[in-house]
């Protein structure tokens, strides 16, 4: 039987975490954040991580982003994202960036779900006519397949990913609510080690078949979420 | 300028919603465009897709609203395959520069200088049917938003049909800007700041304040399988789900297209019709129902299929034996692969590296590469003219539910045909089906005809 999935906190559930990981971080902007895993992240002495997070604020809303936390111990040196900051607004992102201590890789928010899902589905890469003819044809190779000028997008894994469900099961099976959904069913599985925060973590058995988006194949640990 | 009157959002977002059109699926990107489609509600019923969180609301429904009638929510790849998939009658996109040719620089990509962060923008522009650039006309620095040239790389070249702003609605015409409705007060020549674009006058400039003509969507339900498939044409592609046992076979649309009738049909699925020779649960004296019966009626001229034969040599499938009479093409595909290719051709990928198959007969003549260390193969993306699903409960708008393993290839069919058409056993009220449960958003879904209480799927 697997190995018992549930972890007693955050701390634990993080424990291998290493400077110099990559990690998937889902939610947009403000909605489907995993808060509690975050914080606990920032808790921890690692630095020189690559974070991908999309977009990591609403166009012109409130500067502050998810990733406050790491960024106020500078834990993070490169962000991927399609969008990284509303610039003159205060955002810690910009201002890191602007100082040099933070790099950042753009990267067409559609796209950057494609090399996602590609990584998560075990292909090497894939073919996309998206954005031929703009200047990201020129960012990347470009084949013709079937008469048609492609962008290749090799696929991108995180060693970790931090996610979260609205409800699971103790396998690991996630259900999320709303606009949680957005990353989460990408990132888990797109990651070595899959981490979930979850508001209601079920026995086996309670949840409804026909309602997992993520099946607990691609979840490796769950933890409470100290989120309402 | 500063005292001049100025259209507010909720006025804006009038003039967008007069663009849209009954069924319509409408995806809008950051900011503006954002804040505007949450102010849709004067829209007919169409598809608004949040780039946000992936809420595709109808009715103009938005994200605080409790009316999510027909609304569901989905993840970013699913949005990214509904935009990458040309499924997007109007893209909806905040402006900061935009040239006479239609080239257009989001504002999230101005906004960003020394990154150009695109967000959605890039793949909102790639290719719907329509693009309208919402803007203030005139930035903090009192700039038109309406260039000579972009300053910066465009996220989209001469994409641009329309243009919607605080104080004018322009589109491009073959000579560029021609100004379509200006609001009062304000004069043609205060459109550019420099004067030095030419902006064509329309013969008759209003300000806007024109009644919308009622239009109604055409239903989606079909009174029988056969009606719902009435221009499929001979040569056709056609997507058709199935395994071995009953779970996700569309039976009633198999005996449809069965009486239908068109010929030299390739079918793209699982299987060639192994159903009935596996004969899973079937009751004595019966047959079950799958793409033998096209087979045996001289329909079909090609299979794209991972399990055409019968598990049994003294059993063979009706595809098996046409094939041996040389009366049929194969094109085996393993069934991931098979999936996977599907996947694509609703998501607008051309062509992706999969390791299935590096090294066996199914690698040769295909391009390989070494990615990281591992090789891979070069599989391209599978579309269809037509595909039949099965579903079980689908609401009047076309969202679509299943039931247990009848899932299997129907969500990642249905995406990838030109015209889908569903067989539920229930059609329900928009409203009834939860937006977190459903599976297949009604964009996907052309057609649906309810499967009759009294059909068997053995005869």
């Amino acid at each position: 039987m697997a190995a018992r999935k549930v972890y007693a906190s955050s701390e634990n559930a993080l424990a291998d975490v290493f400077s110099g990981a990559t990690l998937l971080i889902g939610g947009i902007s403000q909605y489907g954040i995993p808060k509690t895993l975050i914080n606990a992240l920032a808790d921890k002495d690692i630095s020189e991580l690559v974070c991908v997070f999309s977009p990591c604020s609403e166009f012109g809303a409130f500067p502050l982003t998810a990733l406050d936390p790491l960024l106020k111990r500078g834990q993070i040196s490169r962000l991927i994202t399609a969008f990284p900051f509303y610039q003159n607004t205060g955002s810690l992102i910009e201002s890191q960036w602007s100082s040099g201590n933070l790099s950042i890789e753009v990267i067409p928010q559609g796209l950057l779900s494609e090399k996602l899902r590609a990584g998560g589905a075990g292909l090497g890469g894939v073919f996309t006519p998206v954005g031929i003819g703009t200047s990201w044809s020129t960012r990347y190779e470009t084949q013709e397949i079937d008469g048609r000028q492609c962008l290749f997008l090799e696929a991108l894994r995180g060693d970790f990913a931090l996610v979260r469900a609205q409800q699971s099961d103790n396998l690991g099976n996630l259900i999320y609510k709303g606009m949680e959904r957005n990353w989460g069913p990408v990132m888990a599985m797109a990651a070595d080690i899959t981490i979930a925060e979850v508001t209601d973590i079920y026995d086996a058995g309670d949840l409804d078949p026909e309602l997992i988006i993520t099946p607990g194949i691609f979840v490796n640990r769950l933890i409470q979420s100290g989120q309402s | 300028m500063l005292d001049k009157k100025v259209l507010s959002l909720d006025e804006l977002a009038f003039k967008v919603a007069r663009e849209i059109r009954p069924g319509n699926v409408v995806a809008v990107g950051h900011g503006m465009a954002d804040v505007i489609g949450k102010r849709l509600s004067s829209a007919p019923d169409a598809w608004i897709i949040d780039g946000y969180g992936g809420l595709i609301s109808t009715h103009g429904a938005s994200k605080s609203s409790k009316d999510k009638q027909g609304s569901s929510f989905h993840g970013v790849s699913d949005v990214a395959s509904i935009m990458h998939g040309g499924h997007v009658d109007i893209a909806i996109v905040e402006a900061g520069e935009i040239t006479a040719s239609g080239d257009i620089v989001s504002l999230s990509t101005l906004s960003t200088a020394g990154l150009l962060a695109p967000g959605w923008s890039v793949d909102l522009l790639d290719n719907p049917r329509r693009v309208i650039a919402v803007a203030k006309h005139f930035n903090s620095m009192g700039e038109s938003v309406l260039k000579s040239n972009c300053t910066v790389n465009p996220d989209g070249i001469g994409c641009v049909d329309m243009i919607i702003t605080d104080i004018a609605v322009l589109e491009i015409g073959d000579n560029g800007f021609v100004l379509k409705e200006l609001v009062d007060g304000w004069d043609i020549d205060d459109l550019t700041a420099d004067g030095s674009i030419h902006i064509e006058s329309s013969q008759s400039i209003t300000d806007g304040e024109v009644d919308k003509e009622e239009e109604t969507e055409l239903s989606k339900l079909y009174d029988t399988g056969v009606a719902a498939m009435s221009d499929l044409p001979d040569g056709a592609t056609v997507m058709i789900d199935g395994f071995a046992g009953p779970g996700g076979m569309p039976h009633y649309l198999l005996v449809s297209l069965r009486d239908h009738g068109a010929k030299e049909l390739t079918i793209i699925g699982n299987t060639a019709g192994i159903a009935r020779v596996v004969n899973f649960g079937t009751p004595a004296g019966k047959q079950a129902i799958d793409h033998t019966l096209l087979i045996d009626n001289g329909q079909v001229s090609k299979a794209v299929a991972s399990y055409p034969v019968s598990p049994s040599a003294s059993r063979p499938t009706a595809f098996e034996l046409a094939y041996r009479r040389g009366d049929v093409e194969l094109e085996l595909v393993p069934q991931g692969t098979l999936a996977e290719r599907l996947r694509s051709g609703g998501a607008g990928i051309s062509a992706f590296f999969t390791p299935t198959g590096v090294g066996t007969l199914i690698a040769e003549g295909k391009q390989s590469r070494i990615i990281k260390g591992k090789e891979y193969i070069l599989e391209k993306g599978l579309r269809a003219d037509f595909c039949i699903i099965r579903g079980y409960k689908a609401d009047k708008l076309g969202n679509v539910i299943y039931k247990g393993t009848s899932r299997n290839f129907n969500p990642v069919m249905a995406p990838a045909a030109d015209i889908t058409i569903v067989e539920v056993d229930e059609v329900v009220e928009v409203g009834t089906l939860e937006p977190d449960e459903i599976v297949t958003p009604g964009i996907y879904i052309d057609r649906i005809v309810i499967r009759p209480k009294d059909f068997s799927p053995y005869e």
